[in-house]
């Protein structure tokens, strides 16, 4: 029954909240995306500098906590004249992180497209950028969607760190209404609550997506 | 028509191709057989310059193709850019997964003109389906290879290969993977192709195709063209005594 | 800029971060191998809590999950500090990943393996202790110290809650000095020894184990 009033009187500072956290989460993914494919582009046709270059670069984000590129933006940043919002500090860390996820990802898949259909487009004279852009890409997004979906709701979570630097998403609501209120309970088990509903709507949307695609049946 | 002049090629240490002389004329059919590992695939695609090749020169219509020599007089690839407007004047189909899984037939086959020839969309797709109702898939323009069988997908990559209006046609082994009642319709349009004296350089195993087809059968063995003739000369008066062997093996 | 204070301060915190996620790994490995037998329960009842626990803690963010034990431990009226609800928390949280490891690796055994072990006849339990254990560690092992890793990076999460380590180290040092770059960087290059030495040292106990005839190779 409390957790009915609870929701009445602050129902809207969650869905608020919640646009912010769902905001952050497609925002962030979408460039994690963008920088993925980036990396593999660089990887694919920069020699060994290029593979070096972004093995280094994922290495550091494999081994290093999210937290910490997230501080280094939001504080680091008004110190070099960059004086960004929170959210974007935050969502800029997210970017750079999980895009180094994404392109190990989409390095997995690029190993399953077979080598002949190189040869093929070699064949019919298609230049590197042609060959990344209608043969390399659309392949390679196309296996990696359900590995990508797992790395979304991962980013999808990391989002509540974003709590740390005064971002009012999820988690940081639930900590302010904790502290308004004295209801711990309820404000997190709420929170919790909207983060499952978030993440088995992601996983749902990947599932779709995944079936949708006609040309592997 | 093409001409190649001593031909090498080694993989690391191990030579596999050691100086092959060919004249191919246009509207010629040359068959290339030999046993696994003879190099017969190496040689077609140095061809095409799907391979580097250590020595030699390959010539289409007088014209050296891959190398030239720079200004130092020191043997030098060709621009990027160059190798893809030289390629382009062959077509190859290979021995499978020659289909871009994610793209219709038609969508295969009008790819090379459309991107690389700029030819404009509508005249790339309705030369896209003349050539698929001349492969006989007039009704599977719109398929994905993974809904067409071994032998369609081969038919519409030899239609993607035509696409290209390409002065020579190298053919890979081309129904070595197939199931053996899709290799009928293969070769028929190989057949129907002759009427366009179109020059077909073709790795196979099916020697009696080739008999039926080529002008020419060329034994390779070790690296080198170890007899060259018609193919009655070939299949009934072998004189290298390797191809005496392979012939009785694979009767 | 390498102030000897700063540096003695993060390594300090590092060792605490060390032991936290050396703590919950193994609390976590026990824990996992009891969810694990749960998953694989005659009883549905059992199995169906496996997998709501399963689901509620993967699609829950840890520092949620950290929060809510957090605020609720003092409620339940438990005199602990934040150390013990981080240690409980990463458990439980990976507690949960390792289960789902386990249970992978049970998964991964092939078929005629089965059969043979069940052929020879063995009791249920030296029939796990000899033969199935040795064959989920093989198959377990690479995404097992995948997990470790990842503990020792989430451990960095507790410091919201106020666990001293080495994240919450750094930031209290940012927030007095200011030396973000420097701080965070020379943070950044411990916690990617701690990741990537654990990656190393685990690397090499599979190589070991595999060396020794193990199990062999998969089937």
């Amino acid at each position: 029954m409390r957790y009915v009033n609870w929701l009445t009187a602050y129902g809207p500072t969650y869905l608020n909240a919640l646009g912010w956290t769902a905001l952050t989460a497609v925002l962030a993914s979408l460039g994690a995306i963008v920088l993925g494919c980036a990396l593999l582009l660089i990887r694919l046709t920069a020699g060994r500098w290029g593979k070096r270059a972004v093995d280094g670069y994922v290495q550091v984000f494999r081994n290093t906590p999210v937290l910490l590129p997230i501080y280094l933006i939001y504080f680091g940043f008004p110190l070099i004249g960059l004086p960004w919002p929170a959210v974007v500090c935050g969502g800029l860390a997210l970017v750079l992180q999980n895009g180094a996820y994404v392109s190990e990802i989409l390095r997995g898949s690029f190993r399953a497209i077979d080598r002949v259909q190189f040869d093929a487009a070699r064949s019919i004279g298609l230049g590197p950028w042609h060959t990344f852009r209608k043969i390399t890409l659309p392949q390679v997004l196309v296996y990696s969607i359900p590995s990508l979906g797992n790395q979304v709701v991962l980013l999808l979570k990391d989002t509540s760190l974003l709590s740390a630097i005064t971002v009012t998403e999820l988690t940081m609501q639930a900590k302010l209404l904790t502290e308004q209120t004295g209801a711990a309970y309820e404000a997190f088990v709420v929170v919790a609550v909207l983060y499952l509903v978030l993440v088995s709507a992601t996983e749902v949307f990947f599932r779709a997506a995944h079936r949708s695609v006609r040309w592997t049946h | 028509m093409i001409e190649i002049r001593g031909l090498k090629k080694s993989f690391g240490a191990t030579p596999v191709l050691r100086g092959v002389d060919l004249h191919v004329d246009d509207g010629e059919v040359l068959a290339l057989v030999g046993r696994s590992g003879c190099g017969k695939t190496t040689l077609l695609r140095c061809i095409n310059f799907l391979e580097e090749y250590d020595a030699g020169e390959i010539l289409l219509d007088g014209q050296p193709l891959w190398y030239r020599a720079g200004p130092d007089g020191a043997r030098r690839r060709v621009p990027d850019q160059d190798a893809r407007r030289m390629r382009q004047q062959m077509g190859i189909v290979f021995q499978q997964y020659n289909l871009f899984p994610h793209m219709t037939a038609l969508e295969n086959v009008c790819l090379g003109p459309r991107f690389t020839q700029q030819v404009p969309a509508a005249e790339a797709e309705e030369r896209g389906r003349r050539l698929l109702n001349r492969v006989g898939l007039a009704d599977k323009v719109d398929a994905y290879p993974a809904q067409l069988s071994g032998g369609q997908q081969q038919r519409v990559a030899i239609a993607r290969a035509l696409a290209m209006r390409p002065k020579v046609l190298l053919l890979d082994e081309i129904t070595s993977a197939l199931d053996p009642e899709l290799v009928g319709e293969v070769e028929d349009v190989i057949r129907s192709l002759l009427a366009e004296r179109i020059m077909m350089i073709l790795v196979t195993h099916a020697v009696g195709f080739a008999r039926e087809i080529a002008h020419r059968i060329a034994y390779v063995s070790d690296g080198l063209i170890a007899e060259i003739g018609t193919p009655a000369q070939i299949l009934e008066q072998p004189r290298d005594p390797t191809l005496k062997d392979f012939l009785r093996r694979i009767r | 800029m390498l102030d000897v204070r700063t540096l003695s301060l993060l390594l300090q915190g590092a060792g605490v971060s060390l032991l936290l996620a050396l703590g919950s790994i193994a609390c976590a490995t026990l824990l996992a191998m009891a969810l694990c037998a749960m998953a694989f329960s005659r009883w549905t009842a059992v199995r169906a809590f496996y997998r709501l626990y399963i689901y509620i803690v993967r699609g829950t963010p840890l520092l949620v999950l950290a929060l809510l034990v957090f605020y609720a431990l003092p409620a339940l009226d438990l005199k602990t500090g934040p150390y013990v609800a981080g240690l409980l928390v990463l458990t439980l949280y990976v507690g949960a990943l390792f289960a789902e490891v386990f249970r992978g690796g049970v998964l991964a055994i092939p078929r005629p393996q089965w059969e043979s072990a069940r052929s020879l006849g063995l009791p249920p339990g030296a029939m796990v202790r000899k033969i199935i254990a040795p064959m989920v560690v093989r198959y377990a092992l690479p995404p097992y110290i995948n997990v470790c890793v990842m503990t020792v990076k989430a451990s960095s999460i507790l410091s919201i809650i106020s666990v001293w380590e080495l994240t919450f180290a750094a930031r209290e040092i940012i927030e007095r000095t200011l030396a973000v770059f420097t701080v965070l960087g020379l943070a950044g290059a411990i916690y990617f020894v701690m990741c990537f030495g654990m990656d190393r040292v685990g690397r090499r106990v599979e190589r070991r184990l595999l060396a020794k005839g193990f199990v062999g190779a998969p089937v």
